[in-house]
């Protein structure tokens, strides 16, 4: 068991985190929610469990991140679809370079003293 | 069927923690995990009672999700300050005392919502009991009634029934005690939700 400490700061770190990747899983076109969630869900520690992703997205969508339309489905009811907003764009790509950023410096400090 | 009630059951749950969250929100919430529920029934095979416990499963508690509303927990940077001794103490007070302390309660950040929520509701519902108890108290029958040195011609025998405004209710006394110490178990609860937080 990691201690709680870690544990906290892991948790601030996801919650910060995990909406850029929703925000990059659709940077190539809106996308199915149940599918997003799933995708996600796959991911090694991102995300706790499915349900917490749909606070985030609706999150998402009240800062205008991204908009949901609904869309018929051959089998089954109407489907919830998520789509980038130009909003969402510009947040993504400022967070991909920031991460870019923050994560190698993080890591060359982490690393410096064992090598 | 089995699987149905699994389903409502950890629907009913997510309901319930959700009880804080504005209405309209927590039914947009509700809505969502239900589709998500049905569209991976649709995946599977068979609505099966353990591809329905997978499903819950792998959705994780519903205290989970609802605690994932909730923006990231202020308690942990925010150092309890001037704004919330001044709701503690205010939350004492009586009266204006009460608006004022829920005023400040709803301003801070240090305080979870839900802390908020129950904190609030503690300071109501003392302060709604002494107005019923002193509602009770003034129909009430002259056994609950102190006698009142001078009160005179109201009917003592045994057919003395005449409304009791002859004497002050016990409940009376008692439930304007509790009107000015009604501030006092919200103000406890919130004080010690500051000290855990530290």
């Amino acid at each position: 068991m990691e201690p709680v400490q870690t544990r906290n700061v892991v948790s601030q770190l996801r919650r910060g985190t995990v909406e850029y990747c929703v925000l990059a899983l659709l940077r190539d076109g809106e996308r199915y929610g149940f599918e997003l969630v799933r995708e996600l869900a796959k991911a090694d520690g991102l995300v706790t469990s499915e349900g917490t992703i749909y606070p985030l997205l609706t999150r998402l969508r009240k800062d205008e991140l991204v908009t949901t339309f609904w869309q018929e489905s051959e089998a089954g009811p109407p489907r919830r679809y998520y789509r980038l907003t130009d909003a969402g764009r510009g947040a993504l790509a400022d967070f991909t370079g920031e991460w870019g950023r923050f994560r190698d410096s993080v890591d060359a400090i982490l690393m410096k003293g064992r090598k | 069927m089995q699987t149905d009630r699994l389903i409502d059951d950890y629907l009913r749950r997510l309901e319930a923690a959700a009880a804080h969250l504005q209405r309209s929100r927590r039914e947009e919430l509700v809505a969502e995990i239900r589709e998500h529920i049905e569209a991976a029934l649709r995946e599977e095979d068979a609505a099966n009672e353990v591809a329905v416990r997978n499903i819950l499963e792998r959705l994780g508690p519903p205290e989970e999700i609802v605690d994932a509303t909730e923006p990231a927990p202020m308690e942990i940077s925010r150092d309890p300050g001037r704004l919330e001794t001044a709701a503690l103490v205010a939350l004492v007070v009586p009266f204006v005392g009460w608006i004022v302390g829920v005023a400040l309660v709803l301003l801070s950040q240090v305080w979870s919502r839900r802390d908020k929520f129950l904190g609030i509701a503690l300071a109501l519902l003392p302060a709604a009991l002494p107005f019923i108890f002193i509602a009770v108290g003034s129909n009430s029958g002259p056994e609950t009634s102190l006698p009142v040195p001078g009160g005179k011609a109201s009917g003592s025998g045994p057919e003395g029934m005449s409304s009791g405004d002859g004497g002050v209710g016990v409940l009376e006394v008692l439930g304007i005690v509790l009107l000015f110490l009604a501030g006092a178990p919200s103000a406890v609860f919130l004080g010690w939700r500051l000290r855990r937080s530290d």
